[in-house]
């Protein structure tokens, strides 16, 4: 097919509606091993679907026309890789955010090298997803590279899979040949936790099964790739998350104003809750939820507020603002799952700093046990780890800070690992288990718990307004100790 | 309240997220302002970001004294209604070697009058990190960029070594001569940017609208004769034109488009069907293959 015919046949289905769509953006990561596709099944998706405009179609045909790696053929890769070195190579070294909207629903693609090399970026552009297109030549099946991409997939966070069969035309559209890939990569699968796996055979370079449906296919019945992606339910929060604000700063303004600004990272608030400083036990009282359109009367997850809280808590940035019953952990030790990214591999004798929501720890010592065996998805023992790789490790902090698990709470049980030297993000990670901090139980601090309180509050039970009072008493009993200089931490029950 | 969309909010969120993280973690930033509606919304989220506290960064404008008059006003009128430290920087010695984008090839132009300017500011004020209005949505190599995007010494952007930046998480602390330009507005659109400016009834600079104005057509686009600087072909004759702009910057270098729309909501429209990108209209980036790149590894924003 010539270059004009192809332009004129495949021109946009769908031009950008003004109206709003119900939907937030659907975040989507490409992935898969090197070669197999991936800029040009996106490319050949965005071409069909919506968001190419007429003065990128033209530079594309253009430079098609120039390169002619495919014949006579549109590349469609070239509307992802933007870089020049990319274009030159024809690989993809950073990962590509496209935008586009159809019809139903507004997507970011978030495209990522294939090359392991680059695995770094992939598992940037991973972590910011929703769902991954996780695509396979058909003709090679399930390689090492993904492999380790479905294992990053699963470490950050994602919990929906496409398995993009891709290059069936490659192999006579073979249901045989499709369906043992399929059932190859499901074997596999059962080292993650991901929720849905949907696999579909597909052509980047004809179309087949991207936006229009394939004819060379009859026994595939399932949805085309635009469809599924138009009708799959984001990631959503489960209803009656506990609540986590970290601390970004301090804002202070006339008239003796004095916020905590932070963006809500789960659960909801509202004016008149307590809430209490995961470190030091604190709590106070919400008074207000600021913001330059005007006070609100409660806040939830991914709000970006100012709190206004009737005591000084004394805190900054780095403390984690909760509800009083559900608390983070003030740990001190924790385990971890993390991907290593820099190619300087782990050093024990290293400084490290660990950088969770928003605060900034020092890593007294950290060691690593196992390393994932990308043949088989085992775990095996270890004692390093270098780039690439995806390990368990241990690390001890100098003090205490405030994590959740990542599997109950994502954003408050990531975090990234940071040379302190040169200030490069080394690691990236998710908690897997935590150990409530020694040193704020040290000698000197007196902790106030159900059996030091039971004589002062023998008179309540385990309702949610006796829980409340006993709260209200443990702070001003600690509120009269510490003007007495005695340190206290408050412990609850969770 | 506002009546934002819940896509906008999510966008804002992450935006007063993203300058709330920079102005924790850096010494000295600074708020590139360059008057166009991205800088109007950059600068609408920077005061979101840190209300009722004033912005604790000051704005750097790079004037290549080639900007359209009415951007200019509009910057003047903006910094003093708002109380904003404004600083106002130009490359001198280019201006007095008169170096003009009609003289000089666009890239000469841009690198001296633009780049370089750029570069003196930001030395000059000893800033450690720029904020910019910068959407990955604009252009390919821009689709490229992490909201921290960390520069070397003299502010060089190497495309393969991106610090990865995962979650929420944003790391800013900067080795040795590292600085970092900061971009909040990297996942909207300009259809967000449009939208979010109606929403939140934000004023712009009014070469936006169209409008009668004086043009001449050259090399296939509509260019406005802002001032009698502008030196004619021959044969050129300045005609009225109703015309606008998608995007602002120097008038020699901005091309228009004929626009019937006058107000937000005909613009709205128009732009959520438009079928060629915005920077269609940038006369720089065309010069040559990955031309956009190029600037920004020598230091462009």
């Amino acid at each position: 097919m010539s270059l004009a015919a192809l332009s004129e046949t495949q021109s946009p289905q769908s031009v950008l509606q003004p109206a709003e769509k119900s939907e937030a953006m659907l975040r989507l990561l490409t992935c898969g091993s090197v070669d197999d596709g991936k800029s040009t099944l996106i490319g050949r998706l965005l071409w069909d679907a919506a968001g190419v405009t007429e003065d990128q179609r033209a530079q594309v045909m253009h430079a098609s026309h120039a390169r002619a790696v495919n014949g006579e053929r549109i590349d469609f890769s070239l509307l992802l890789d933007g870089l020049v070195a990319e274009r030159e190579q024809g690989i993809t070294i950073d990962i590509a955010w496209r935008y586009f909207e159809t019809a139903r629903r507004r997507f970011v693609i978030i495209d990522s090298p294939g090359h392991e090399q680059y695995t770094r970026n992939m598992a940037t552009g991973a972590s910011h997803a929703d769902i991954a297109i996780l695509l396979v030549d058909a003709r090679h099946g399930v390689k090492r590279q993904t492999r380790r991409h479905a294992a990053i997939c699963n470490l950050v966070g994602i919990k929906k899979v496409i398995l993009a069969i891709n290059k069936m035309d490659q192999i006579d559209w073979s249901e045989e040949r499709y369906r043992a890939i399929e059932a190859d990569f499901r074997s596999l699968a059962g080292n993650f936790s991901f929720t849905d796996i949907t696999a579909i055979p597909a052509a980047a370079l004809t179309g087949a099964n991207v936006v229009a449906r394939s004819v060379e296919m009859p026994w595939y019945e399932g949805p085309t790739l635009l469809e599924y992606l138009e009708s799959v339910e984001s990631r959503t929060e489960p209803e009656d998350a506990p609540f986590r604000m970290p601390v970004q700063l301090v804002l202070r303004a006339a008239n003796d104003f004095r916020g905590y600004a932070g963006t809500v990272t789960s659960g909801a608030i509202r004016v008149g809750d307590r809430v209490v400083d995961a470190r030091s036990g604190l709590g106070a009282t919400l008074q207000r939820i600021s913001t330059m359109d005007g006070d609100l009367e409660t806040a939830s997850s991914g709000d970006a507020v100012t709190l206004v809280l009737d005591t000084d808590l004394d805190i900054s940035r780095g403390a984690v603002l909760t509800e009083t019953q559900r608390r983070p952990t003030n740990a001190d030790v924790l385990e971890a799952r993390l991907v290593w990214l820099s190619e300087q591999p782990f050093d024990p004798e290293a400084g490290y700093l660990l950088r969770t929501a928003t605060d900034l720890t020092p890593v007294t010592s950290m060691s690593v046990s196992t390393l994932i065996d990308f043949e088989t998805l085992s775990s095996r023992q270890a004692h390093e780890c270098g780039m690439n790789d995806i390990a368990d490790c241990r690390i001890l902090l100098g003090r205490s800070t405030a994590l959740d698990l990542f599997g109950d709470l994502p954003l408050t049980g990531n975090f990234v690992l940071v040379n302190a030297l040169d200030g490069a993000t080394v690691a990236g990670g998710v908690i897997t288990w935590v150990q409530k901090g020694a040193a704020v139980v040290g000698d000197n601090i007196l902790v106030l718990d159900r059996s030091r309180l039971s004589g002062l509050c023998a008179d309540l039970g385990n309702s949610p307004e006796d829980k409340a009072e006993y709260d209200r008493r443990a702070q001003e009993v600690a509120i009269l100790l510490r003007s007495a200089g005695v340190p206290v931490l408050i412990e609850t029950d969770r | 309240m506002t009546a934002l969309t819940s896509h906008l909010k999510l966008l804002e969120a992450e935006s007063i997220h993203i300058f709330r993280e920079a102005a924790a973690q850096f010494r000295a930033p600074v708020l590139l302002y360059s008057i166009g509606k991205d800088s109007t919304v950059l600068l609408h989220l920077a005061r979101k970001a840190f209300w009722p506290a004033k912005l604790p960064f000051p704005l750097l404008h790079v004037d290549t004294t080639w900007k359209f008059r009415e951007m200019i006003t509009f910057r003047d009128r903006t910094a003093t209604e708002m109380g904003l430290d404004l600083i106002v920087h130009t490359n001198h010695d280019g201006a007095a070697k008169n170096i003009n984008p009609f003289d000089y090839p666009p890239s000469v132009y841009t690198d001296i009058m633009k780049t370089q300017a750029l570069r003196q500011a930001l030395d000059n004020g000893g800033y450690d990190a720029a904020f910019g209005g910068a959407r990955r949505d604009e252009e390919a190599s821009r689709a490229k960029e992490r909201v921290f995007s960390f520069r070397g010494g003299g502010h060089s952007w190497d495309p393969r070594l991106q610090r990865p930046e995962m979650w929420q998480l944003l790391n800013g602390r900067l080795g040795k001569d590292e600085t970092v330009r900061v971009f909040p507005m990297s996942n909207w659109t300009e259809a967000d940017v449009w939208r979010y400016i109606t929403l939140e009834k934000l004023d712009v600079v009014p070469l936006y609208f169209a409008k009668e104005r004086p043009t001449v057509e050259r090399d296939g686009q509509i260019l406005m004769v802002d001032d009698e600087r502008m030196p004619l072909r021959p044969g050129e004759e300045p005609t009225m034109r109703k015309i606008r702009f998608r995007t602002l910057g120097c008038y020699p270098l901005t091309a228009a488009i004929e626009s019937e729309a006058m107000d937000l909501d005909a613009l709205v429209t128009e732009t959520l069907g438009a079928r060629v990108s915005e920077r269609a209209g940038r006369l720089i980036d065309h010069d040559e293959a990955g031309a956009m790149e190029m600037k920004k590894r020598e230091g462009y924003f």
